[in-house]
This record gives structure tokens, C-alpha cells and sequence, in this order.
């Protein structure tokens, strides 16, 4: 018990180094260029790469391009829901503030990237199975994770008072992991239109190298995008949460100064 | 920290038990989650006529017989999971990926002659992506047939590149290394 | 049968919708960055001037 009563004020108190707001906005600053820049390259590349540069299928055709946006949408929608759920558990067990901003910060970035792996499934569905959706485990799992970023994002923002909302979701976020593991295994535990996954961490790709490079640079840049995009937004609302700070602190001691109504512009001289 | 660490086990908790009650779940409905039947599972217990199933599995290399009825082109074809076959009769246009060795799901119904009505029919493909021009190499070499099921092992193809298999289809008889 | 269409929407959805978060999340960064520095400056000379 001792040992992991340490452990757990070990991990509370390296994430509280970092839940420091002003360390953050330091570390995000100096981190934002390797992120952005990184991921625009590889981005680019790798989509050029698959467009014209990959070889065509031999069941598939061309349509075998459209997985070198559709993977990589839908590594990224299971792994950003995965941070989701580590916020969630630094905020519900460490109350972490920065935890919480994160959470907010990922669910729409996390939504839209899981919008963008059904809708280009559907764009492939079509031309290859033959139909734009089926009811098979992996498609619907799919599905119920979109939902469960939905309803995310919805309650984080449902109270007046945000801690509320902050833990509400964190509830919702950390019991929705569960559905990770069924996408993950949904194709080898049941049989599904969705063929198996032909990258994994113990068996050799079913894949050409000449389609895996074009993948693998895709999915490295679309993950540092989605880091880069969450941490941008992550600082602007650390900022904002900062202005908001001051603003009040400024309208209190007005309230104590003049006693009078204070404007809440920001550069209405509240200290002239 | 006790007040933490007690949060760290709440959750570890609810977790494994929300986890747990979703596998006993799953577990549960399993028979319902599954997309299709296979051919054995249609001979061991035949649905209903009016029962519409999904069936699936690999058609049956040269058994696709292709017809016309009026206007509409009728298929008929067997599918196959190893251990039994079903004969599926489809009216309509087949999907693009169709052929024999691909997987396939069938929509319709059993009908009590055997042959199974398909309104439906969907192309399964499978977790093998490899350039045309590799896969022209292999069933060249004898190495594969893609009629008769999944491609080889995957080392042996997955670094050969389009110029090695169009090297190899300017010169039949030089034989690859392994 | 062509399947352009298909790939061309798929790449054009994640292209457009990159370039849609993307250019929100700078742009709501610059605007806080903003904001933030003109809190900032005002109180900062008010306390010299205060001093």
C-alpha cells in the first residue's frame, strides 16, 4: 500500500509540474514551431506521395489512395480519444486544471478527425463493398466513439460552473475507453465487412513497402498536426483563462476603487 | 494522498467494471454482432424463407455462371467457407471488386430448393494491399493464384517493388532468387 | 468505371477540414496572444506609476 501510495504522489507530482499554467504557456511556446512546421511537411509529403506516387492495387485500384487519409483518421480518432480518457483520470483522480482545459481543447479536434475517418470509409465503402455503410462491429464502434466525442463536448460545456461540467465529463470520457479496445478487436472478434487490420505489432505487414512508407509518413504527420493543433488551442485557452483572470480581478478592485460600474474593455484604463 | 489514491482505485474500479459488463455483453450478443452467416452455418441450420440472412464467404473458383434475363444480367455463383458451399443466385449488377476467390457477402434469403436469393451483394476485400504489378509477378511465377485464396506470406512479396515485377515480366525466364 | 471522385472528395474533406482547424486554432492564439498583451502592458505601467 505504501509503495503505491508513493507512486500515485510520485505521478501527481510530476503532472503538477506541468500543470503550472505559465510553465506550460513556456513549454508550449518553444514546443508549437516543431510541431506545426514537422507536420506540414509531412502532411504534405505523404498525401503527394499517395496521390501520385504510390502504386494502384491489385483488387482496388487507385481507390486504394483513399487509405492514406482514412488510416491515419482513424489511428488518430482511437488515440486522441485515448488522451482524451488519460485527462480525464489525471483530472478526476489528481484534479489537475490543466487536464481539464486539455479535455476541452481535444473533443472537437478528436470529433472532427473521427468525422473524417467515416465519412472517407463511406467514400470508400462505395466504390469497393459496394455500399456507403454496413452495421458491422467495426463501422458502428466507430460510430459510438463519434458519439461519445459528441457527447463529450457537449456536457464539458452543459454547467454554469465549469468544474461541474469538468468532472461530468471526465466520468463520460474515462468510461467510454471501453469501446477503444472493441474497435481495436472488433474485426478479429467477429466477423465483419471491414477486412482485418494489416498493420500490427506482432505480425509482418500484409502491405507493400511501397504503400506502408506513403501510410506511415501520413499517419507521422496528421499525428504531429493533431498534437500541434490541440497544444495551439491549448494555449490560447490558458490565455484566455488568464484574461478572464485579470478582467475580474480588474473589475474587483474598481468595484473597490470607485465603487462604481466598470467597463469590461480591455483597454478601458481600469488603473488610470 | 490517501484521498488520491483512493480517487486512482475508485476509478481503476468502475472501470474494470464497466469493462467486464461490456464483455459479458458483447459476449452475450455475440450470434447478433456478427455481420454474416458462413455456408456451414446456413447448412447446420437453415433460416426461415422469409428470414432475411446475411451470407458470407469466398466464391468457388469457375463456378460463376453469368446469364441474362431479358434485360437484367443474372449471376449465379457458389460460396464457399471451406467446408460447405452454398449456390447464391443474383440478379443485378455485381460490384466492381467481384470475382472468384473474393470474399462476398449475400443479402437475401435461403429459398427451399438450396440456392440462396441474393438482392444484395457486397464485396468483401481483405487486408492484402499489393501493387498490381506484384501481384501480376506472382500469379506469373506460380507463386499465387488469386482464384483459389489469400495471397502468400507477406515477407516474401511486401518489399518487391513495381520495377523488380516489371523487370521479371521482360524476362519470363529468369526465376526470382526465392 | 472511375473511382476519381471518390478519392478526390476523401482528400479534399481532410485537406479542407485541416486547413479549417488549423487556421482557427492560429488564429484564436494570435487574438488571445493580443488580448493578453494589452491586459498586460496597461497594468504593468499603472503599477510603475503607482510606485
Amino acid at each position: 500500500m505504501n509503495a503505491t501510495h508513493s507512486l500515485v504522489a510520485r505521478t501527481g507530482t510530476f503532472f503538477h509540474r506541468y500543470a503550472n499554467p505559465g510553465r506550460f504557456l513556456r513549454l508550449g511556446a518553444r514546443l508549437q514551431p516543431w510541431l506545426t512546421w514537422p507536420a506540414v511537411a509531412l502532411s504534405v509529403t505523404g498525401i503527394v506521395w499517395g496521390l501520385f506516387f504510390s502504386p494502384a492495387d491489385w483488387q482496388q485500384g487507385d481507390s486504394v489512395r483513399i487509405m492514406y487519409v482514412h488510416v491515419p483518421a482513424a489511428w488518430l480518432a482511437s488515440s486522441g480519444y485515448a488522451g482524451l480518457a488519460v485527462c480525464s483520470l489525471l483530472s478526476l483522480v489528481w484534479r489537475h486544471p490543466l487536464a481539464d482545459l486539455a479535455a476541452v481543447e481535444i473533443g472537437p479536434v478528436g470529433a472532427a478527425i473521427t468525422a473524417v475517418c467515416l465519412a472517407t470509409g463511406s467514400l470508400w465503402g462505395k466504390p469497393m463493398w459496394g455500399t456507403w455503410w454496413v452495421w458491422d462491429a467495426r463501422l458502428t464502434s466507430v460510430l459510438v466513439l463519434f458519439f461519445l466525442y459528441l457527447g463529450h463536448i457537449a456536457l464539458i460545456r452543459a454547467f454554469d460552473e465549469p468544474q461541474r461540467g469538468y468532472r461530468a465529463a471526465a466520468i463520460l470520457g474515462l468510461a467510454g475507453a471501453v469501446d477503444l479496445p472493441i474497435i481495436k478487436f472488433s474485426v478479429q472478434w467477429w466477423n465483419t465487412l471491414h477486412q482485418p487490420d494489416s498493420i500490427t505489432l506482432t505480425g509482418a505487414p500484409t502491405m507493400s513497402t511501397a504503400m506502408l512508407w506513403p501510410l506511415l509518413v501520413c499517419t507521422l504527420g496528421f499525428t504531429l498536426g493533431f498534437a500541434a493543433i490541440v497544444v495551439a488551442r491549448l494555449r490560447a485557452a490558458v490565455m484566455e483563462s488568464r484574461i478572464r483572470a485579470a478582467l475580474s480581478a480588474r473589475r474587483g478592485r474598481g468595484h473597490a476603487a470607485t465603487g462604481g460600474a466598470q467597463d469590461s474593455d480591455v483597454r478601458g484604463g481600469a488603473v488610470a | 494522498m490517501t484521498r488520491k489514491s483512493r480517487r486512482l482505485w475508485l476509478a481503476c474500479a468502475c472501470l474494470l467494471g464497466l469493462g467486464s459488463a461490456t464483455a459479458l455483453t458483447l459476449n452475450a450478443f455475440s450470434s447478433n454482432i456478427v455481420f454474416f452467416m458462413a455456408p456451414s452455418q446456413i447448412h447446420a441450420k437453415p433460416p426461415a424463407p422469409d428470414r432475411t440472412v446475411r451470407l458470407g464467404g469466398m466464391v468457388v473458383a469457375g463456378s460463376v455462371r453469368r446469364q441474362t434475363v431479358g434485360e437484367t444480367p443474372v449471376a449465379l455463383f457458389d460460396v464457399t467457407d471451406g467446408q460447405a458451399a452454398v449456390t447464391v443466385r443474383y440478379e443485378g449488377i455485381l460490384p466492381d471488386l467481384f470475382r472468384e476467390g473474393q470474399s462476398v457477402v449475400a443479402i437475401g434469403t435461403a429459398s427451399p430448393d438450396g440456392t440462396f436469393r441474393a438482392s444484395e451483394v457486397l464485396a468483401k476485400h481483405d487486408e492484402t494491399y499489393m501493387p498490381k504489378e506484384v501481384a501480376e509477378a506472382l500469379r506469373r511465377s506460380g507463386k499465387w493464384d488469386p482464384r483459389y485464396g489469400k495471397a502468400p506470406d507477406a515477407a516474401s512479396w511486401d518489399t518487391m517493388t513495381v520495377r523488380d515485377a516489371r523487370k521479371d515480366a521482360a524476362g519470363p525466364q529468369q526465376q526470382h532468387g526465392s | 468505371m472511375t473511382h476519381l471522385p471518390y478519392i478526390a472528395t476523401a482528400y479534399g474533406m481532410t485537406i479542407g477540414l485541416a486547413v479549417l482547424l488549423g487556421t482557427t486554432a492560429a488564429l484564436r492564439l494570435r487574438r488571445a496572444r493580443a488580448r493578453l498583451a494589452a491586459i498586460d502592458r496597461p497594468a504593468r505601467a499603472g503599477r510603475r506609476e503607482d510606485q
